[in-house]
This record gives C-alpha cells, sequence and structure tokens, in this order.
C-alpha cells in the first residue's frame, strides 16, 4: 500500500501544479523571437517541459517572454498587457537588449532594458541566446516555482 | 437600417503579425473599405549610430536588419564599402561569399513557409520546415561560430576560412533537401481549402507594383522578369547556370510558387560554386588589422544586391575620414509595406493575414 | 530638355546629376516619361549650412540608374504625383531630417511618436537630452521631457 500512497501539504502540491505547467505567452519583438521558435521547434523541443501551448491572449496566459529590443513607442504597450494578465504571472526577460539596453544604449529611442517597465523574474543573456539557454532559464523558473522562493 | 463604418485596430501585438505592425482598418459588414499601417515600433536607430564609429564597427548594426537572413545584409554594405575606398579582394573570398548568401537564402526562405503555414492554421510545415533549418544554421555554427547574426564578412574578405568538414556538411545537405522540399510543397498545394484561400486573394496588378518601388518576389509574381543576379550581375553570377521563376497572376498563391521555385534554383547555384571554389587567400592583408590600419574613403558608392526580400544596398557618403558621414540603407520591406492599402481594399476581413503573411515584412528593415 | 548644373560620376560608374530646386519637378517628369519608372529611395542630408536631397532612379527596361541631387534650406516640391511608393519616403525624410514637401497629402511623423520634439539625423540633434513617451487613454501617444511621465 506505501508505494501508491502520497503525503504532503497542499501548498506543495499547488507551487508544483503551477510551476509544471506554464503557458507562454507569445510576445516576439526582434531577432531573439527566431531563437524562441527554434525553441519552439522539433530539434530542441520545449514542449517537453510542460510549456507546450502557446497562447494568444494576455488573458490565458501565465509566462510573458520579452524577447527583443524595447523602444519608447512600445514600451507603454507591454505594461499595458502585463496588466491584462491574470495573477499568478512571471516575466523572463531574453537577450541583452532586454536586459541591459544592448548595443543600441546609446541611441535616443531605446529603454535600458524591460525591467524599468515591468518587473522581471530570469534573465537571459546573449546576442541571441541559444535555445539551450533559454531551456535551462525555464527550468531555473520551475525550480525556484516549486520550492516558493519565487512569488507571483 | 443605417450601415456604419467602424473602425478596427489589429495591434501592435498580434499571434499573426509578423513582428510589431499596427493596422487600422475600416471596415463595412466584412469587406474592407481601407486600411492605414502604422509602423515605428522597433526603430532602433541603425543610422545614427554607424554614423559615430568607424567603418567596421557598423557592421553590427547591419547584421541586425534582416535578423532571419542577415549574411545578405553584411554583403551589401561590404560591396559599397570596397568600392569607395578601391579595395581588391582575393577570388576564393568572393565565391564562398557567394555560397554562403545562397544557403541563407533558402534558410530565409523556410522560415517564411513555417510561418505562414502558422498564420493559414496549419501546424504541421512549421515542424519540417525548422527541422531543415536548424541543419543549415549547424553548418553555418561551424564556419563561423554563431547561429543566427554572423559578423563574418570583413572589408577585403572574409574573417575565416571554411574546413573540409564544413565542405562535406554542405554536400550531405544538398544532397537530399530536393526531395524533403517537394514534400513540404505538396502539404500546401494539394490542399484543397489552402488553394481556395488564397488563389485571387490579395491581387498586385504591374503598374501599381512598379509606382509603389515593390521589388524581389512581389514583383515576379505580378509578370515583370526583373532579377539582379542576372539583369546587373555582381560578384560571379554571370559564372553559373539558374532560372528565374515568373507568374503572371499577382496573388498569393503566385507568390507562394515564387519562393519555393527560388530555393530550387539556390540549391543549383549552391551545388556549382561547390566545384569551382579556387585555391587561394582569402583576406586581402592590407586590412587585416582594421583598428590599426584606419580605413579612409571619398565620394558616393551604392551596389545594389538581391536579397531574399527584394534590392537591397547601402548608400554610403564619406568626406576622407575614418568616419562615414551618411549611412542611407535601402530597405525592400518598407517599400513592399508601402503597398499595403490597395493590396487589401474591396476584400474580406478574413484575407487580410494571407496578404500580410505573403509580403513577408521583417520589421529590424522596415523600422531599422 | 531642362538643364543641370554639373554632372558628376560616383564610385562604382552610376551618373550624379545636381538640379536647381525649381526645375526640379520639370526635370523628374522629362525622366519619368524617358523611361525610369522605380524610384528607389529619398535620402536626406544635413551639411551644416544648408540641407541635401538625393533621389535614385532606375529603368527595368533596359537597366540604367540615375542619382539626382538637389540644394535646399528646408523645402522642397513633393513626387507623390509621378510615383505613388514617394509617400513613405518623404514622411521618413521630414520626421529624421526635417525637410518639408509642398503638396504632399499627408506630412506626418512616421518612426517617431507623435509629439517628439526636433530631427534626430541632423548633426546638432542634443543626445543627451532624453525625451519619454506615454500611453493616453484614448490610444495616443504623450511626450514629455519629464522622466516621471513616461518611459
Amino acid at each position: 500500500m506505501s508505494d501508491s500512497i502520497l503525503l504532503t501539504t497542499l501548498d506543495e502540491a499547488m507551487r508544483w501544479g503551477k510551476g509544471k505547467s506554464l503557458w507562454p505567452f507569445t510576445f516576439g519583438l526582434a531577432c531573439c523571437a527566431i531563437e524562441m521558435m527554434s525553441a519552439m521547434g522539433s530539434d530542441y523541443d520545449w514542449a517537453r517541459f510542460g510549456a507546450d501551448v502557446f497562447r494568444d491572449s494576455p488573458r490565458h496566459a501565465d509566462l510573458m517572454i520579452v524577447s527583443g529590443t524595447v523602444t519608447k513607442k512600445m514600451a507603454p504597450r507591454i505594461r499595458r498587457l502585463y496588466d491584462q494578465m491574470a495573477f499568478p504571472k512571471y516575466v523572463i526577460s531574453m537577450g541583452a537588449c532586454a536586459s541591459a539596453g544592448g548595443p543600441y544604449v546609446r541611441g535616443y529611442s531605446v529603454v535600458d532594458g524591460v525591467d524599468q517597465v515591468v518587473p522581471v523574474d530570469v534573465y537571459v543573456f546573449g546576442c541571441p541566446p541559444r535555445p539551450e539557454a533559454l531551456i535551462s532559464a525555464l527550468k531555473q523558473l520551475q525550480d525556484g516555482i516549486v520550492s516558493g522562493k519565487v512569488k507571483h | 437600417m443605417e450601415d456604419k463604418v467602424i473602425e478596427v485596430n489589429f495591434g501592435p501585438q498580434h499571434p499573426s503579425t509578423h513582428g510589431v505592425l499596427r493596422i487600422k482598418v475600416k471596415l463595412d459588414g466584412e469587406i474592407i473599405m481601407d486600411a492605414y499601417p502604422v509602423i515605428g515600433y522597433l526603430h532602433r536607430n541603425a543610422e545614427k549610430l554607424s554614423e559615430m564609429g568607424a567603418y567596421p564597427k557598423a557592421l553590427i548594426y547591419i547584421d541586425r536588419l534582416d535578423y532571419v537572413a542577415s549574411l545578405n545584409n553584411e554583403l551589401g554594405y561590404v560591396l559599397s564599402a570596397e568600392k569607395l575606398m578601391d579595395a581588391q579582394v582575393p577570388e576564393r573570398a568572393q565565391w564562398i561569399r557567394m555560397m554562403l548568401v545562397e544557403l541563407n537564402r533558402i534558410a530565409s526562405h523556410l522560415v517564411w513557409l513555417g510561418t505562414h503555414g502558422l498564420d493559414m492554421g496549419m501546424l504541421t510545415p512549421y515542424f519540417y520546415c525548422w527541422r531543415e533549418r536548424e541543419r543549415i544554421l549547424r553548418i553555418f555554427d561551424e564556419i563561423t561560430g554563431s547561429r543566427l547574426l554572423y559578423n563574418y564578412f570583413a572589408i577585403g574578405g572574409v574573417y575565416s576560412d571554411i574546413t573540409p568538414k564544413a565542405i562535406d556538411m554542405i554536400k550531405e545537405f544538398l544532397a537530399d533537401f530536393g526531395s524533403k522540399l517537394e514534400e513540404i510543397q505538396a502539404i500546401f498545394a494539394k490542399n484543397y481549402i489552402y488553394v481556395k484561400r488564397t488563389r485571387d486573394v490579395g491581387k498586385l496588378s504591374l503598374e501599381d507594383a512598379l509606382s509603389y518601388g515593390v521589388t524581389g518576389p512581389l514583383l515576379r509574381a505580378s509578370g515583370k522578369k526583373w532579377d539582379l543576379r542576372k539583369n546587373q550581375p555582381y560578384l560571379y553570377y554571370d559564372q553559373v547556370n539558374f532560372d528565374i521563376p515568373v507568374r503572371q497572376e499577382g496573388d498569393v498563391y503566385a507568390r507562394f510558387q515564387v519562393r519555393i521555385e527560388e530555393m530550387r534554383q539556390s540549391i543549383k547555384i549552391a551545388q556549382q560554386v561547390l566545384s569551382k571554389i579556387p585555391e587561394g587567400e582569402y583576406y586581402n592583408k592590407k586590412f587585416s588589422k582594421p583598428m590599426l590600419v584606419r580605413l579612409k574613403g571619398t565620394g558616393d558608392s551604392y551596389v545594389p544586391t538581391e536579397s531574399p526580400k527584394g534590392e537591397y544596398g547601402v548608400y554610403l557618403i564619406g568626406d576622407g575620414s575614418t568616419i562615414p558621414y551618411r549611412v542611407r540603407i535601402r530597405s525592400p520591406s518598407f517599400a513592399n509595406l508601402s503597398a499595403l492599402p490597395i493590396m487589401l481594399k474591396g476584400y474580406k476581413i478574413a484575407d487580410l493575414t494571407a496578404t500580410v503573411s505573403s509580403l513577408d515584412p521583417v520589421f529590424g528593415e522596415v523600422d531599422r | 530638355m531642362i538643364p543641370v548644373e554639373s554632372e558628376s560620376t560616383s564610385k562604382e560608374g552610376t551618373k550624379i546629376v545636381y538640379v536647381s530646386k525649381e526645375n526640379l519637378f520639370a526635370y523628374m517628369k522629362e525622366r519619368k516619361d524617358e523611361g525610369y519608372d522605380i524610384l528607389l529611395m529619398v535620402t536626406g542630408i544635413d551639411y551644416k549650412d544648408h540641407l541635401e536631397v538625393v533621389y535614385h532612379l532606375l529603368s527595368t527596361a533596359n537597366g540604367n540608374r540615375l542619382i539626382v541631387k538637389t540644394k535646399t534650406d528646408g523645402e522642397v516640391d513633393s513626387m507623390v504625383p509621378l510615383w505613388a511608393g514617394a509617400n513613405w519616403h518623404e514622411r521618413e525624410t521630414w520626421d529624421l531630417v526635417g525637410i518639408k514637401f509642398k503638396g504632399h497629402p499627408n506630412l506626418k511623423r512616421i518612426l517617431l511618436a507623435e509629439g517628439w520634439v526636433g530631427h534626430p539625423l541632423r548633426k546638432d540633434y542634443p543626445l543627451d537630452k532624453k525625451q519619454y513617451v506615454n500611453l493616453k487613454e484614448n490610444g495616443e501617444d504623450y511626450v514629455s521631457y519629464d522622466p516621471r511621465e513616461g518611459y
């Protein structure tokens, strides 16, 4: 009997369910979006980790991956889309442009990183980052949610 | 009951725009009366930043214009800069450039084909196309060290030589890509719903295309046989045999047929180039330390090339110093997108995704 | 035949022609009737004491190319009646360099947000005075110099 019954707390079971079934929100802005599409493809399969349903509407999704440069004209619209998502919600900022401004930081129309617009949980560096780096970031986020360190 | 015209916003975030495009559409029932595109959500000031540094430093901004096929961007800039400075390029470097640019053309059309299938509601061709594209990206990883944005062409040649392992990988890929392409084409062409949704949709006549400055596969699908690789050859395109596909109808199905045929001709060109590469140097030694040897140029220079989207070139004006005075990028997607309102007038709202997807806009290039 | 002011050649062999501002529209109309059917792009350049506008022309019948330049101090005739593709190129030149086109149907900003102050590709644009953008309730942009009011 002891190998078919599991004892746990309700909090732990809910955190396990939240972390292992994240639904991403397609928000590809620039070059990093092509690497995100490669990670979704058949060689680096992203659906194995529970994130296989890419929802198109912000009301249904709970993970926003900001991939690409954030310009001043686009920044208020990102904030509006983040406000339309329902709790619990998480944000991954992918690439050098979304994390810190990238190679365009000396210009007149680029925001220095998306963390001036929305709160970010995991940063991924690279220009563009390889699909393995993006999958490792997803794994870190999942470990953080399941252990309770990352709160929404 | 009165008829009212309502305005619908097809916003900057939408699953089927290829990037950040906003269209304000005026609808009467289901018929589109007018469409007004709004762009500029990815304006990354590439021209101003290129005018703040030396000539080789501008390559990082030029790379990220058409981020799907970035060797074509570098080729346009490097050819203009070499004419400006009267630089000699060794023969082996020019043949290597030709072969890699044709492989990049195949990769760019595969991205278009996969996302076009997603827009029309088909999920299978997406996985087939990206499986083939991964093989090309592994070849580039072996030669240049990076998958997507290369910085490999230099003023005076290429930065490193191709290895025998890379040549074997290219031969193996070109040998069986033709049969895979037939399989992917059959998924689209034998599907009755796809053909019904794309015939006689989004038509562009030849006079409108010439008046709006449209070039590339869109002009060839509207009836004009114009391709810069045949009409005004650059590099060594006059020494290889290939054909130019042309269609007369000008609708979405004709553009699909033109792009598939272009992929077949690219395989033919790449196989011929692979057997003709001579031995020799790959980099002109006079330009080999670009930060120490200051590159200077005077005058105007504009060399046009044929990128997968149309005619692409960089217009450089130098005034004798090490920093260019004006860098102006002629992007084909900007001119192609300006013809969108006349392609949409009178059609239904369900035809909008098919038309926008057949234009193949890449927003790094439109907004620069 | 409209007279030209001077001629020269670019580094790869294309003919460059300087035309005065008053003769520009008549000269371009002659070229369009001669067979130059594609206008490739319109460029604006800021030399410190005057501005210049550059047009690239292409003829698909015989492959000839031509570059037409003109000097101005802020205003030029619009080419929209001859080639419809000049619409977006002229809007971009107004947005980034600040040259007005007489007779353009809709001369508004295209790449920067509505309400931006200044023309960035001029050589005396102050890069350290940053502007911030936010969104009003009706969907339009709102630009100000105050960092607390936008991104």
